[in-house]
């Protein structure tokens, strides 16, 4: 019996009392009997330090980021998180509490949303944001049927370049409303979007949106972004932006986005094998009421204090049902407070200083591995922050990778397997820069990178 | 016992340090110059401690279930143990990346496959993915599944209608209509599936029909087996919405009531915290017509190891990004394995019995609409407080001034000025007590006491029209309302 269920002796029995009954039986007699269950097979119940042995027994068969010189990136970046953040998040005032609908009783959560609505707002440059959507997938799956509500169309056009997780989240939300999904080829050199791809596309009149990811795929920061607007006129632009690139790129808006969608769990939230995470979205004031999830609004009690509830509902599932401009309720609320807390105890400056950090050490890992035989590296002539790709003149992304493995080196991802079926992309790997890399690290990596390309050079 | 909220007079976060100059953040070599941020992030400056404090303040002017009893009906607001909250931060749980090697994190996909294989045994539906980050969101991708399901039948073009009950939740209907579905409500019948009128209602023309059991209204569909039969007599597929599985665990299950596809939210039945809003967890259960339509990669055993396998012709592909809410699925696994088969039974025993006994007490002070037997909520109306004058709403501010959470209102939105009412199972009877004498002496308050309810919180009562009325989302929006008024 669980000792979360309070038994103290003849509690129930006084329940039971107080209702007439004397078996708790008598409350189901309304599920027929062919359909009720025998045992479900759970197995007995366990006390405390048993869970915490029995969980600890499964992760003590994980092998954490620690233990290896981890070049792991991709939209779920390794950064540290001050306890602070932590701290913050683990009172339970804030991570046992409901949705705050009852705004008197929920003005801290309310308050934070709002301040987190704000920090996302400043970053992006424009004027709306929401209080989180479940993860930049998500976000940008949203930010897709957001612009079909502005804009006539049935196509989205999206870099061929976009993780093929992404794509495949876009696609699904595109597959109901019968809207395509299509990729914008880019050059092989420089991984440049196709402007003129894009221009003969919008031509056409048939595209409701389009979206860029900065930096993308390749880890690249693309200069023909802030082009894009003057090509699409009023076809919505949503970027994809990592929030610490914003730290120091121009924001969005300033160059025409409509829509700025991200993934936010590098701010204060740990990898955690890829969730929870946190999806942000902000829009401009005039496309509010098609926005989709919960917003929180500042307002006023009846004493004229300053005080906060959530607003516009009317685009809500509980209130629009079939007609509201998404079905998300539960949102990622918890993670949004990481995010303001994170971004609050680092602060501006913290934030452009780690961001300018990671970009050196890219640099110079990038030029490391450049000087090697067999790689090149970084592959695309384009700017790049902490992230970059390496193409590897001969075997295989996978081999290369496993045998840095074997060397405690996690020398980043097979861009084939962040897209699969991607036949063009010749053997890349994408690096990304953990916060924790060291000079240490670097120079594992390039030794080890040596070491594996030299024997994929013998055994081919 | 009289209950104060603390009411800290905080600035918000940008007014806690003077306002900085514009700075340039520093250059980045190889960034062009027109996609460089001329002026640093406009946010404040301040020492770790001043943040801290900030946030702490914000926390006590926030109720959650640690706080006092949270009987939000549909909501399940049950103990969160610690020992979860504690074993999330685990470093082999908390520091691992999901794109690592699979061979370097056979723990989390262990982990991740029992806690598949015993949910399977809860809901009685072989097949599991955990890749969705809500209830609303496991609804959304099974209506994908249905979807690509009757495209692979040759029915797509014909199967354009998802049957609802009215009492479904509002996700029901709009996660329907996002996957391309158009959606029509079910009438009751005293709170039930009004089955006669769901026989004529379905057709060829049908894709699913979407139920929660027990519904909103508390009640158990006790008609389900016509339900189900009714439903798939035109091929139709059922839908189980999982978020009042609190009430039938161990007692029937999705599979056995005749559903083909189920979600659940392991924030509600499986103790995982809401987070003041998420994050979740959802579930998806389905059997052998809609299994290989599940999101990819599934987790499979293999001898010893485990594995994700992307192999699966028909799946719907990715519906988020990695695999789901690996750290609530921790979560929801220890609080499984503290329960074991008995424990989760007791759940639904005690979690009924909680809301009968509650009902019951309740039952005197306002009507209940519907038949007396519920299930772990209920529902009151509050129509007759309309002749003092008196809203359900007043009635819910009121509470909060006794310490307690307000219920679920004006929801179920078939019950004028509707209550909905939900204690679980970690409720104690001490507690249920306080919870009834909270709610007599609010409701045996007067009038004028009740409109002028909350008054012990932060705020007063928050004006939500205004909100509405003059939308300021940001504070970008404010620096604009006060600019506004600073001109003459």
């Amino acid at each position: 019996m669980s000792r979360w269920i309070p038994d103290e002796s003849g509690e129930e029995a006084s329940l039971l009392e107080a209702l007439g009954i004397r078996s708790t039986d008598e409350l189901f007699t309304d599920v027929p009997k062919r359909a009720r269950i025998g045992r479900m097979g759970v197995g007995p119940a366990r006390d405390e330090p048993e869970v915490v042995a029995e969980v600890d027994r499964l992760l003590e068969r994980n092998r954490p980021l620690s233990k290896f010189s981890s070049f792991l990136g991709g939209r779920i970046a390794c950064r540290y998180s001050p306890a602070a953040v932590d701290a913050i998040v683990s009172r339970s005032e804030f991570y046992s509490a409901y949705t705050p609908y009852q705004a008197e009783a929920s003005q801290g959560m309310l308050r934070t949303l709002f301040e987190f609505q704000s920090l996302w707002v400043e970053m992006t440059g424009l004027d709306v944001a929401n209080a989180s959507l479940y993860d930049g997938a998500t976000a940008a799956g949203e930010a897709l049927l957001f612009c079909r509500r502005l804009h006539e169309g049935v196509r989205f056009l999206v870099p061929a370049s976009l993780p093929w997780e992404e794509r495949s989240v876009l696609e699904n939300y595109a597959s109901g409303p019968g809207l395509r999904v299509e990729g914008i080829p880019y050059d092989d050199r420089t991984g440049r979007l196709d402007l003129e791809f894009v221009r003969a596309a919008v031509a056409k009149k048939d595209v409701f949106g389009v979206l860029a990811d900065v930096p993308n795929g390749f880890g690249l920061v693309d200069e023909g972004v802030p082009e894009l607007k003057g090509i699409l006129g009023d076809v919505p632009l949503v970027v994809a932006a990592d929030p610490l690139s914003l730290s120091v790129l121009e924001a969005p808006g300033n160059y025409g986005a409509d829509v700025v969608v991200g993934e936010g769990q590098g701010f204060g939230i740990a990898p955690s094998f890829g969730g929870p995470l946190l999806g942000l979205f902000a829009c401009r004031k005039e496309h509010v009421r098609a926005a989709p999830g919960r917003i929180v609004g500042a307002t006023l009690d009846t004493e004229g204090r300053r005080a906060f509830a959530l607003t516009l509902v009317t685009r809500e599932q509980h209130i629009r049902r079939s007609k509201a401009t998404s079905n998300i309720c539960t949102n990622e609320s918890l993670m949004a407070l990481a995010f303001v807390v994170y971004a609050s105890v680092v602060g501006p400056r913290g934030l452009a200083r780690l961001q300018a950090s990671l970009a050196e050490k890219a640099r110079t890992l990038a030029s490391g591995l450049g000087s090697i035989e067999g790689l090149q590296a970084p592959r695309f002539d384009a700017p790049y922050l902490g992230e970059f790709t390496v193409e590897l003149r001969r075997g295989t992304a996978d081999e290369f990778l496993d045998r840095l493995r074997r060397r405690k080196v996690l020398g980043g991802h097979s861009l084939k397997d962040l897209r699969p079926g991607a036949a063009s992309d010749a053997e890349r790997v994408l690096v990304g820069i953990p916060e924790s890399t060291s000079e240490k690290d670097i120079q594992k990596y390039l030794r080890a990178a040596q070491a594996a390309i030299g024997a994929v050079g013998r055994t081919a | 016992m009289t209950f104060r909220q603390a009411r800290w007079d905080e600035p918000a976060v940008w007014d806690l340090a003077p306002p900085r100059t514009a700075e340039a953040p520093p250059e980045i070599s190889g960034i062009p110059e027109k996609l460089r941020r001329k002026e640093a992030v406009r946010w404040p400056e301040l020492s770790e401690l001043e943040v801290v404090r900030h946030y702490t303040r914000l926390s006590q002017m926030n109720f959650g279930i640690d706080t006092a009893t949270y009987p939000l009906g549909s909501c399940t607001m049950k103990y969160n143990p610690k020992v979860s909250e504690l074993l999330a931060r685990r470093k082999g749980a908390a520091e691992v990346h999901p794109y690592q090697p699979e061979a370097t994190v056979q723990g989390s996909l262990e982990l991740l496959w029992r806690l598949e294989r015993v949910l399977s045994r809860i809901t009685g539906l072989p097949e599991i993915s955990l890749q969705p980050a809500a209830g609303a969101h496991g609804e959304y991708a099974a209506m994908l599944m249905v979807r690509a399901y009757f495209r692979d039948q040759g029915e797509l073009a014909e199967r354009t209608e998802v049957l609802l009950p009215d009492t479904a939740h509002g996700t029901n209907p709009a996660s329907a209509s996002m996957a391309g579905f158009t959606t029509r409500e079910i009438r009751d019948k005293d709170g039930s599936v009004d089955v006669a009128e769901l026989r004529r209602a379905v057709s060829k023309k049908t894709a699913a029909f979407m139920l929660t059991n027990p519904n909103t209204a508390g009640l158990f569909e006790s008609e389900i087996l016509e339900i189900a039969e009714a439903v798939h007599s035109v091929g139709a597929i059922l839908y189980y919405d999982g978020a009042n599985l609190n009430a039938i665990l161990g007692v029937t299950h999705p599979g056995r009531m005749g559903f083909d596809v189920a979600h659940l939210n392991l924030h509600k039945t499986f103790g995982t915290p809401h987070g003041g809003g998420g994050p979740g967890a959802g579930v998806l259960a389905a059997g052998e017509k809609l299994g290989p339509y599940l999101p990819v990669p599934r987790v499979v055993k293999e001898g010893r190891k485990f594995r994700f396998d992307y192999d699966r012709p028909k799946s719907i592909g990715k519906i988020k990004a990695a695999y789901g809410n690996f750290g609530l699925d921790l979560r929801a696994y220890a609080f499984i394995l503290s329960h074991g088969e008995e424990g989760l039974k007791h759940i639904s025993r005690r979690a009924v019995l909680n809301s009968n006994y509650a009902a019951s007490r309740l039952g005197k002070y306002l009507p209940r609409p519907f038949r007396s037997l519920v299930k772990h909520e209920f529902v009151l109306s509050g129509t007759p407080l309309k002749e003092r004058g008196v809203r359900t709403l007043d009635l819910a501010k009121r509470l909060l001034d006794e310490g307690v959470h307000a219920p679920t209102v004006y929801f179920p939105a078939l019950v004028d000025e509707s209550l909905m009412i939900e204690l679980p199972e970690t409720e104690s009877k001490r507690e249920l007590d306080g919870y009834i004498a909270a709610f007599e002496r609010a409701i045996s308050d007067t009038a004028e006491n009740l409109h002028a309810a909350p008054r012990s919180l932060a705020v007063t009562r928050v004006d939500e029209v205004r909100a509405a009325r003059e939308p300021l989302l940001s504070w970008k929006d404010l620096r604009a309302a006060s600019a506004k008024a600073e001109t003459p």
